[in-house]
């Protein structure tokens, strides 16, 4: 599976690999965040999903109001201008558009299960969410998560053991990945690493399909490698309105304007119709967006200074002397 | 209120900062008295110098320009807050009680609340864990409860070893508590104390927004007034556009430019 042309369209990637019922992990910790997958996954009526996300922010709202969602895992969902965040308050309070299971942790935490889930380790201990009402031996009416209490065996000190958090598939938005699926990423990366290592099956979006040359050029950049990836979708502005490092700013007024747009369930479904619905993929998205506001969140250059890492041919050093 | 928390930040301290007002407190600190102050956030970043866009988020792509490291949570939550190694931690709340403890989830009984909040995100990991938590909020009475509906982030639980009891670390909690009416520290028992006031009002004024028996240190006094630097400092370079000090940020729910 290393070696294989996994190029594909999104709606063939999401078709293939999103699977009613199942458990999926959206990656990007407000950068890199895949709203071109998620706004197909709507768009083909994906049906009971458990949506993973460390900080879903409005990634997940929609997805939550759009009814693909049945269950979530995560550590804040909310609208960072600060606004609401709607659809999921309506979910939590009124059952609308259904109620979902809520599953939530803090950021460390969530990281911490999402490696144990990579690592295929039983559990990880931690000094975090002691006390609080996710603690559920010292607040039985609080949270609920998979977390467990108990006392080092090596100290005697009270612990919280996080257990392995797994997932059939993960998507996620990145700068460059190779045909066969070696994806690179750079910037602000949060949980993401684990997040998708956890992953039974991976859909890489990038900005861009490079050779396989100029990923063994950094091969330190790389997130993964190729045998772990299913499906590779090239999706220019795939994370719009978050942002990606090198590419494009965080759209501040889309998520001011998502927040005032969506405060109703009727509100929401005009918005859902006007961005996701109506539209048949992330170029048609664009275009709505207009040109001039893409081009205005284009940042200037900002580049590093190439690396060497040494190409040794000779098996010896020694061999020059002969 | 920012530059009173901004004045708590001592140089060389290693911070794990929060969104929204501790960014501001943190970079204004580091801009005037603080400039070997380390800037951590959560999804991985280490500041190596001031950003040239405020940031309007711990994960603003302004970031990745002014950064000595970028990484994973890993490298901020884990290897500075985890391992004991982060000198102070700046959270906003969305309310605080008695005890410090903070509520950023929702208002009401958990499973049919009345109000729902945006979460943790990593509230519950810079308050356990760092050696002082600063709680920077603007002051309104509903946001005092004597009790909050729900701990998110850990402050003295119920006052009097609780903390420690549920097997938080010694030598960790909130410090301070800094509003636009005054400064808050907490005592030996972990109990909330006005130790400063804002000269806008009045020690009954505060005792009004709070919703317990608030206690009053004895010597407590007046804040000083921000200096012309500091003031010179926040408007002109750490928030030029009044992104945070204008509300810029906030929406007029005019239509997207597209």
């Amino acid at each position: 599976m290393a070696h294989q042309n996994k190029l594909m369209s999104m709606s063939e990637a999401v078709k293939e690999y999103v699977k009613d019922g199942s458990a999926l992990y959206m990656g990007g910790f407000t950068q890199l965040q895949p709203y071109a997958a998620a706004h197909e996954i709507i768009r083909q009526k994906t049906e009971d999903l458990t949506l993973s996300t460390c900080v879903g922010l409005t990634l997940a709202d929609q997805m939550i109001g759009a009814g693909v969602v049945k269950n979530l895992i995560t550590a804040f969902v909310w609208n960072p201008v600060p606004l609401k965040a709607h659809c999921f308050s309506r979910s939590v309070i009124q059952g609308i558009p259904r109620t979902i299971g809520l599953e939530e942790y803090s950021v460390l935490a969530l990281n911490l299960a999402f490696y144990a889930g990579a690592m295929g380790l039983p559990y990880v201990a931690a000094k975090t969410l002691l006390g609080t009402g996710f603690d559920s031996e010292k607040n039985p009416g609080g949270a609920k998560n998979r977390l467990r209490f108990e006392h080092s065996p090596f100290t005697g000190e009270r612990v919280c053991l996080v257990p392995p958090i797994r997932h059939d598939l993960g998507i996620v938005q990145v700068q460059r990945c190779d045909a066969f699926g070696n994806a690179q990423a750079w910037g602000i990366m949060g949980e993401t690493k684990y997040g998708l290592l956890s992953c039974d099956k991976i859909i890489i979006c990038a900005e861009e399909i490079v050779e396989t040359e100029t990923i063994m050029r950094d091969p330190n950049r790389t997130l993964i490698p190729s045998f772990r990836v299913n499906a590779v979708v090239k999706e220019p502005w795939g994370a719009h309105p978050s942002s990606v490092a090198g590419f494009y700013d965080m759209d501040w007024r889309y998520y001011a304007y998502y927040g005032t747009k969506t405060s109703t369930e009727k509100d929401f479904e005009q918005y859902l119709d006007k961005w996701v619905l109506n539209v048949s993929g992330r170029e048609q998205y664009l275009r709505l967006l207009g040109d001039r506001r893409v081009r205005s969140l284009i940042p200037e250059p900002f580049i590093s200074e190439p690396v060497d890492y040494g190409r040794l041919t000779r098996h010896f050093p020694e061999d020059n002397d002969r | 209120m920012v530059i009173t928390a901004a004045r708590l930040i001592q140089n060389d301290a290693v911070l794990m900062v929060g969104t929204q007002w501790p960014i501001v407190a943190a970079l204004l600190a580091k801009a005037l008295h603080a400039p070997d102050s380390v800037i951590c956030h959560e999804g991985g970043v280490v500041m190596g110098k001031l950003p040239e866009r405020v940031p309007l988020f711990t994960v603003d792509p302004t970031l990745h320009s002014c950064s000595v490291l970028l990484g994973g949570s890993f490298d901020t939550l884990g290897a500075v807050l985890h391992a004991g190694r982060a000198d102070m931690a700046l959270l906003a709340a969305a309310s605080i009680d008695r005890f410090g403890n903070i509520n950023t989830t929702c208002f009401g009984d958990y499973g049919s609340p009345r109000v729902r909040l945006g979460g943790s995100g990593g509230g519950c990991d810079l308050g356990s864990l760092a050696e002082k938590t600063i709680i920077i909020m603007e002051h309104e009475r509903r946001r005092f409860p004597e009790k909050v509906d729900f701990i998110t982030t850990p402050g003295f639980l119920e006052g009097g070893g609780t903390r420690e009891e549920a097997g938080l670390r010694p030598g960790t909690g909130p410090f301070a508590v800094v509003t636009t009416m005054g400064l808050f520290g907490f005592d030996e028992q972990g109990e909330m104390i006005l130790l400063r006031f804002n000269p806008g009002f009045s020690i009954e004024d505060i005792r009004e927004n709070v919703q317990w028996d608030l206690r009053v240190a004895d010597d407590v006094s007046a804040l000083e007034s921000p200096t012309e630097e500091e003031l010179e400092m926040l408007r002109k370079r750490i928030d030029p556009q009044g992104m945070y000090l204008r509300g810029g940020r906030m929406l007029d729910g005019r239509d997207l430019e597209t």
